[in-house]
């Protein structure tokens, strides 16, 4: 049976960074499997930068500063001795980054230039250029072929087997050689990214973020933690959903509703359109609510116009926005207002890391790490340029971590992945031979419809219980779902079938995390609890799963150097 | 209603077929919108790669049409106007076709290894401090380093397509300098050494790369600037340098091309009785005459200032 010592499932930058530093601790296999080619990664998409404080563009930025804004920015949901772990590791990690090939814009002295960011209270977001992650990306992908990383490209996880809370492998479809095949493997990485694609078309995400390893460890007994604090994004495009960068209002653009009014002054008399991102959604979203957005349903918008800033301004200070409203919107932002609306952007929560210094969860041999993972470090709302620091960070602890793991593990008897492989054969040939059934995407875009409406901005207690019960009748539907598509060589219908079990499967889990949290806190916004409720509410949502039972228990925040105070920009 | 259709080389891993799709036509949607459309309500066997949709994955490259170009970004209103309401589409070219229109990366990936395209930093760098480059230099590197591997440039490449045994995807070229270039690296040398026989004088400046690319980078200008720098440093041992050295010669004594001269200066004697059959069915046809030795054409001396100034430029 094909088998690694350490096998890491996701090519984004914190898979790479993991298989980088497992094959650099010497003497261990390691293989990383990835359902795409590994440069496609939703770690490409982050354009503005990567945190840490090096001090280059302001010397009195500190490592506490950066500490302490994170921890505001998680409106003190974060866990502080992770906080402080990762931020005392960042100033290393880039310049290690540095070393490895990232071409980083510079600074007038050559060193690597910064830059200002929400929520950050010194300018100290290191970036190249406006494609930071794809730099990122392509140049950890360099260093994984450097080292002889084997790559399993194009090879998607369908199931993590685990024995008695002892990981035993992973159960594959290689797409390209048209096979499931058993993995053994001493340690998994797991690294496979968000699901934001829960979301459908009101998601920034790329069409992968599907939360597969989120779904596959949560079947195999791993809890997810805090899965309802979803970060949304307020300017995405109308009809796709694509990024519209904060630069957008940052260079001055108006919200306005139908009524031309530029409604921010409702709700941020003073910063207007330059409110937080939760803040303006909300904003965004109450607008279309009681009638006052264009469009109707899931297409509703408002507009965001730049035409005052003038044709000079726009090309030159905005080129990729004037250029993705053109190409997807058919606007150009000179001429006409941009369609936007809010877009679920980042996954916070995720499977339950229980050791930040490993990344370790509960089951031995199962790490996870990057968005899939929640460590956490983000809390309640991640900030700008921290998703890329967590993924070096915590993605380097994560390698060091499989290894070190697997270097005292045993091979678990492979009988039972085996027999895993064989059941997902039976599987394969159910399900793709049945005639009747609901469609693929019939299933998703209700689960998008219902969670967008019910789950997404706005929270109330009665939409997330009628949110419950059509994600509970979607997950009934889904058992007969139909394929269509029995050629075992790449099968992409057969993968987007998985892809909607694994967003179903943490869905769920995102409702029942909302419905129970009953405050407001960051990214979590309810309608009918508006405030923040400490007393009751400083704790992470820990869901897991017996059989098709979801259980929820909470965990207390680690506390350790700032005291939870009102968040206030 | 205005249908438009989708003509796609499919093909199953085993065989290959041509499948028409007709569906209706939606105005301000991208190639990629069809593709899916087809996915979503004619045929859930169609396979095809796209992640991203914003033009950074490089994930969905197809041909429309004989083109290299990204799905995603690629407004179908465009396609249409100019190709009519049918349009061909198949996987990129020079590829080894997976399913469909999805390809196997699996032989580029190793070009891209055996080119060791990684950074060998210099020995006055470190990885706890990591490196010092200026804001130029950084510039230099800027735009090879947005290469998002998406494959159209190997895809339209005139040369790949003649013979892939003798030559690297452009994106390789195009790697391989960003790392020469870039000032923190200390393998300049070994690097052009290592592709001197990858087929770095077999470029036949079709151009083809540098109209494809969606990034904005120019392989072939890449190319160019590595046949360069390797003459300048000494590695004028092979055809191509001795071609283009001869060439220039030819230009700066005379303003004109000498074939047969030019042919002993690329690849000597030996190698020039060698092509001696071509040289007669030349000469049968009256396009060589080896007793033809014409002067320097009219206006040399400007030629001369021309090449000065480019030689000028080049130094800065």
């Amino acid at each position: 049976m094909l088998n690694f010592d350490v096998l890491v499932i996701g090519s984004g930058g914190s898979g790479m960074r993991a298989a980088l530093e497992a094959i650099r601790q010497q003497g261990v296999s390691v293989g990383l499997m990835t359902k795409m080619f590994p440069t496609r990664s939703a770690t490409g998409c982050a354009q503005g930068g990567i945190n840490g404080s090096l001090q280059h563009a302001d010397p009195t930025d500190t490592i506490e500063k950066h500490f302490f804004d994170t921890v505001k920015g998680s409106d003190y949901l974060g866990d502080q001795d992770a906080i402080e772990y990762f931020v005392r590791h960042m100033p290393n990690a880039i310049r290690e980054l540095d070393y490895f090939g990232v071409p980083f814009s510079r600074d007038e002295e050559g060193r690597i230039a910064q830059r200002n960011f929400g929520g950050a209270s010194s300018p100290r977001t290191c970036f190249s250029a406006d494609v930071t992650g794809q730099v990122i990306l392509h140049t950890l992908y360099e260093q994984c072929l450097k080292y002889g990383v084997q790559f399993l490209s194009e090879w998607y996880l369908l199931q993590v087997v685990v024995d008695q809370e002892q990981l035993c492998g992973v159960v594959a479809y290689d797409l390209k050689g048209g096979r499931i095949v058993p993995i053994a493997a001493k340690a998994i990485v797991v690294a496979t990214g968000g699901s934001g694609r829960m979301y459908w078309t009101r998601t920034t995400n790329p069409f992968s973020s599907t939360g597969d390893g989120m779904a596959a460890c949560f079947n195999a007994g791993i809890p997810l933690k805090d899965p309802e604090f979803v970060q949304f994004h307020p300017t995405g495009l109308a009809g796709t959903g694509i990024l519209m960068s904060e630069a957008s209002r940052g260079e001055g653009g108006y919200l306005v509703n139908n009524l031309g009014e530029r409604f921010m002054a409702r709700y941020a008399p003073e910063k207007m359109e330059l409110a937080t991102r939760d803040l303006v959604s909300q904003a965004i979203e109450t607008e279309i609510k009681e009638g006052r957005g264009f469009g109707e349903g899931l297409s509703a918008y408002v507009q965001l116009d730049l035409r005052h800033r003038g044709r000079e301004t726009i090309l030159e200070r905005l080129p990729q926005i004037r250029d993705l409203a053109i190409t997807f919107e058919q606007v150009d932002p000179i001429e006409k207002p941009i369609p936007i609306r809010p877009s679920c952007h980042y996954s916070m929560g995720g499977i339950d890391v229980i050791d930040y210094r490993t990344c370790a969860t509960a089951v031995e041999g199962v790490y996870a790490v990057g968005e899939a993972a929640c460590i956490t470090i983000h809390g309640a709302n991640r900030l700008g340029g921290n998703s890329l620091a967590d993924i070096i960070a915590f993605g380097k602890f994560a390698g060091k971590g499989a290894a070190d793991c697997a270097r005292q593990r045993s091979m678990l008897s492979s009988d039972i992945v085996d027999l895993g492989a064989r059941l997902w054969e039976v599987k394969f040939l159910a399900v793709t031979s049945r005639k009747s059934g609901a469609s693929i995407t019939s299933i998703r875009d209700r689960l998008a419809e219902i969670m967008w409406n019910n789950v997404g901005v706005f929270r109330t207690a009665s939409e997330m219980a009628v949110a419950l019960q059509v994600v509970d009748g979607l997950v009934e539907e889904y058992q007969n779902i139909i394929v269509s598509d029995q050629n075992k060589v790449y099968n992409t219908a057969f993968v987007n079938y998985i892809e909607l079990g694994s967003m179903l499967t943490v869905a769920k889990a995102v409702v029942l995390g909302a419905h129970n949290r009953q405050e407001s806190r960051g990214s979590h916004y309810r309608a009918d609890f508006p405030n923040r409720d400490d007393e009751n509410f400083l704790k992470h949502t820990i869901v897991t799963k017996q059989g098709s039972t979801y259980n929820i228990s909470y965990r207390p925040v680690v506390v350790t150097t700032y005291q939870p105070t009102e968040r206030k920009y | 209603m205005r249908q438009i259709t989708y003509k796609i080389e499919r093909s199953d891993g085993a065989k290959s077929f041509v499948a028409a799709y007709s569906f209706p036509y939606q105005p301000g949607k991208t190639v990629l919108w069809g593709l899916i459309t087809i996915k979503e309500t004619i045929d859930p066997t169609l396979a095809f790669t796209a992640s991203c949709r914003s033009a950074i994955c490089g994930a969905c490259a197809v041909r429309v049409n004989g083109q290299a170009l990204l799905a995603c970004e690629t407004p179908l209103d465009a396609m249409l106007e100019r190709f009519g309401d049918t349009l061909t589409i198949g996987p990129i070219q020079n590829f080894k076709v997976i399913r469909d229109i999805v390809v196997d990366w699996e032989a580029k990936t190793k070009h891209l290894t055996e080119s060791k395209t990684w950074l060998i930093p210099k020995d006055e760098f470190n990885a706890l401090q990591g490196c010092h480059q200026s804001a130029a230099d950084f510039k230099q590197i800027n735009t090879q380093a947005s290469c998002i591997l998406c494959g159209s440039c190997a895809s339209e490449c005139a040369k790949l397509t003649a013979s892939d045994q003798d030559f690297l995807e452009p994106f390789t070229y195009s790697k391989v300098w960003k790392l020469v270039a870039d000032t923190r690296d200390k393998s300049a040398p070994e690097r052009l050494k290592a592709i001197l026989d990858k087929g770095l004088w077999k470029c036949m400046h079709c151009v083809e790369c540098v109209t494809k690319c969606p990034k904005g980078l120019a392989p072939g200008e890449d190319i160019a600037r590595l046949r360069r720098l390797s003459i300048k440093l000494g590695y004028t041992n092979s055809i191509g340098a001795g071609h283009a050295i001869a060439f220039r010669k030819d230009i700066e004594d005379t303003g004109r091309l000498n074939e047969i001269k030019l042919t002993l200066r690329s690849i000597g004697l030996l190698g020039s009785i060698a092509k001696f059959p071509l040289a007669l069915r030349l000469l049968r046809r009256g396009k060589l005459n080896p007793f033809h030795f014409p002067g320097k054409v009219k206006g040399h001396a400007q030629i001369q200032a021309i090449l000065k100034a480019v030689r000028e430029s080049d130094q800065k």
